[in-house]
């Protein structure tokens, strides 16, 4: 879990362009959106095509990613349990 | 001497008729124009669409032209403005026997993306379909309209995405006002591309079935195309003319949500204040208003935006509400001046259009009319929002405002420049690290950011920390992101596609940029007429200084190349251009 947690923050910084920031500046259980980090909805939209593009998971309706995209951790987990590539 | 503007002359082509009367009809039989997809070159078969129902050739034998590069877009805003012109008997003659000095403002975001998009792999390695280049521009499809008429003495283009034909009509009714021309064809033509149906498409916003507009389960908008434009007059003058007054178009308002590049605020501020400004302009209380032609793209975040949009300013007086983008699709760039001229159909024909797919009410929204007919319209509202927030209402009446609209006299003249910044290469844009932080820049390309940092030193040397309207130039707006785009089309095919290179793909992205860091909810309108945009831009921001609505305006003009397109430019000729060039400018207009 440690490695996709590496993984899928080196993968966020670089689809997001998150200029000067390091998997270091990501916690692991912070809120990527809102008052956490400060993503929005486009960022989202990001997610969703990083989801497809790596992981073989498609989200169809951008209210999915909601309870998914919450925290590093909860993407990790989300994609360890729904992987098909 | 009233400063009172009418309508003498409508043109229209759109999904549900080739003019006046086929669309009249289509709207009284309540036959909508979505369906499959049979003119554009999609992959997409399953998103439905409200194509015109002409090919490029068809346009183009009737319109009498040869040239195979010509786009969709252009070539529809020839049909409207052809009827346009026809149906307020104007003719060249006329116009040179009478020396009248007409104007066309046209709004578009496509323009020739159509047919650069079909050739764009074949660019970079063969010159042959090179001649596709000089056609791309929003400016330049305009230009062709205008020559193709050979009757107009000015020409300009707005892009504001989705309002920039409402936005073409303020202009023209302000141009008029001013007495800066006798007469303008204002509106606006976009056709489908491949380009935006996938942009529209990784913003997860189409629906799959028939748009359902306010209804609680709408799933999205469908795209349409088409082009529609009106003939603007001052009253006394069509009154000399002896033609018939359509209607009035007595109000209207600008305003920006200054909220998110592509979601609209959850109050629905910057439609809020749009409708309000317009209502106000018009002299017309909430309770005046009969019908509502709804933006109502049929999106999640639209509709419910716009709803309580719609309550804040109507509350318990609401008029009847509908989105004909359920008959038309969402025309995008077009569709302010495809639904004033729907209103202005449903004004002559006493009846109001219905807004089709609506079954189930949304939770706190408005609920639309089904339609009406035997209906008496003397005010209707006219709504049109874009991306970056980008909101205008326009007011159609049968009666004049006679009270409010006695031309001013003392306009006030003294606009002054009092800063101006340039930027010219792209080392200076380091600086913008002293303004804004890396989170927050993290999509902005190096245009986005030259246009910012420019504008936010130019306000810092004037003093200014919120100017009252932002007007800005920019010849192709964010052109790195959309030939990234393209590239993506081109190498991966119609995959979904990163919705950062299209969000930033309509032009006033760069405008609404600079809006929502400063919180700037005033006028914000860019202009897209390639070596003329600046030139647009100024006048248009010492119309409003003049006229005493504002007294400072942030001016600017915006343009970046990429390596491709400074390939592209030697070839055909073409001067060479920077890899970026700003200037940003303030000016006030104070005692």
């Amino acid at each position: 879990m440690e490695e996709l947690i590496l993984e899928l923050k080196k993968k966020i910084i670089n689809a997001l362009n998150l200029e000067e920031m390091t998997p270091d500046d990501i916690d692991t259980d912070d809120a990527l959106f809102g008052e956490g980090l400060g993503l929005d909805s486009i960022d989202a939209l990001e997610l969703i095509v990083l989801m497809e593009k790596d992981y073989g998971i498609k989200l169809a309706n951008p209210a999915e990613g909601k309870a998914i995209f919450k925290s590093i951790r909860s993407i990790a987990e989300y994609v360890s349990n729904h992987r098909t590539k | 001497m009233n400063n009172n503007i009418v309508i003498t002359g409508e043109g229209i082509v759109c999904a549900i008729g080739l003019d006046n009367q086929q669309v009249l009809q289509s709207l009284q039989r309540k036959q909508t124009g979505i369906g499959v997809m049979k003119y554009l070159r999609s992959a997409h078969l399953e998103l439905p669409v409200g194509e015109v129902q002409l090919s490029n050739d068809e346009m183009r034998n009737s319109l009498g032209i040869t040239d195979q590069y010509s786009n969709r877009t252009t070539l529809m805003g020839m049909l409207a403005v052809k009827q346009a012109l026809s149906d307020a008997g104007v003719d060249k003659q006329t116009i040179g026997d009478n020396h009248l000095r007409v104007v066309l403002v046209s709004g578009t975001t496509v323009a020739g993306m159509d047919i650069t998009e079909q050739f764009f792999d074949t660019l970079t390695a063969s010159d042959k379909h090179l001649a596709c280049v000089k056609n791309h521009s929003c400016g330049r499809s305009t230009q062709m309209i205008a020559e193709y008429f050979g009757l107009f003495a000015e020409y300009t283009t707005i892009s504001t995405a989705c309002s920039s034909a409402a936005n073409a009509l303020i202009l023209g009714a302000n141009m008029l006002k001013a007495d800066q021309c006798d007469m303008v064809v204002a509106g606006g033509c976009e056709s489908l591309s491949v380009f935006h149906l996938n942009g529209f498409n990784s913003l997860m916003i189409l629906d799959h079935e028939q748009c359902r507009p306010f209804d609680e389960h709408r799933a999205g908008l469908n795209l349409g195309e088409g082009a529609a434009y009106v003939v603007l007059e001052k009253e006394e003058y069509a009154a000399k003319r002896g033609v018939e007054k359509h209607a009035y178009l007595r109000g209207y308002g600008n305003a920006c949500d200054a909220f998110h590049q592509t979601a609209s605020s959850e109050n629905g501020e910057g439609a809020y204040r749009a409708m309000t400004e317009a209502l106000q302009m018009a002299g017309l209380k909430p309770s005046d208003i009969q019908y509502v032609n709804a933006h109502g793209t049929g999106t999640p975040n639209n509709d419910i935006s716009e709803s309580n949009a719609l309550k804040r300013v109507f509350s318990d007086t609401m008029p009847l509400v509908s989105s004909t983008k359920s008959f038309t699709g969402h025309t995008t760039s077009a569709s302010g001046s495809i639904e004033a001229v729907i209103c202005l159909l449903a004004m002559r024909y006493h009846f109001v259009p219905a807004n089709l797919g609506f079954t189930t009410p949304m939770t706190d929204g408005i609920v639309p009319t089904l339609g009406e007919t035997d209906y008496d319209l003397r005010n209707v509202v006219c709504n049109s929002f874009g991306f970056g927030g980008n909101d205008t209402s326009l007011v159609f009446s049968l009666d004049d405002n006679s009270i409010s609209n006695i031309q001013h006299s003392t306009f006030n003249t003294n606009v002054k420049e009092v800063a101006r910044i340039e930027i010219t290469s792209e080392d200076e844009l380091a600086e913008i690290r002293d303004y804004v932080k890396p989170l927050e820049a993290r999509r902005m390309g190096k245009i986005m950011k030259s246009s910012l940092l420019s504008s936010l030193k130019a306000l810092k040397v004037a003093g200014v920390e919120q100017p009252d309207a932002i007007i800005t130039g920019t010849a192709l707006g964010c052109l790195e992101n959309s030939e990234l785009l393209l590239r993506q089309l081109t190498e991966e095919g119609e995959v979904t596609l990163k919705p950062t290179y299209f969000m930033q793909s309509t032009h006033n992205t760069i405008s609404s940029n600079i809006a929502i860091r400063l919180g700037c909810h005033g006028y914000n309108i860019t202009y897209t007429q390639d070596d003329d945009s600046l030139k647009w831009a100024l006048r248009d921001a010492e119309l409003l200084l003049q006229s005493g609505k504002v007294r400072t305006v942030l001016v600017g003009c915006h343009d970046e190349t990429t390596s491709m397109y400074r390939d592209l430019l030697h070839r055909i000729g073409e001067k060479e251009q920077p890899a970026i060039k700003s200037t940003a400018i303030v000016l006030t207009c104070g005692e």
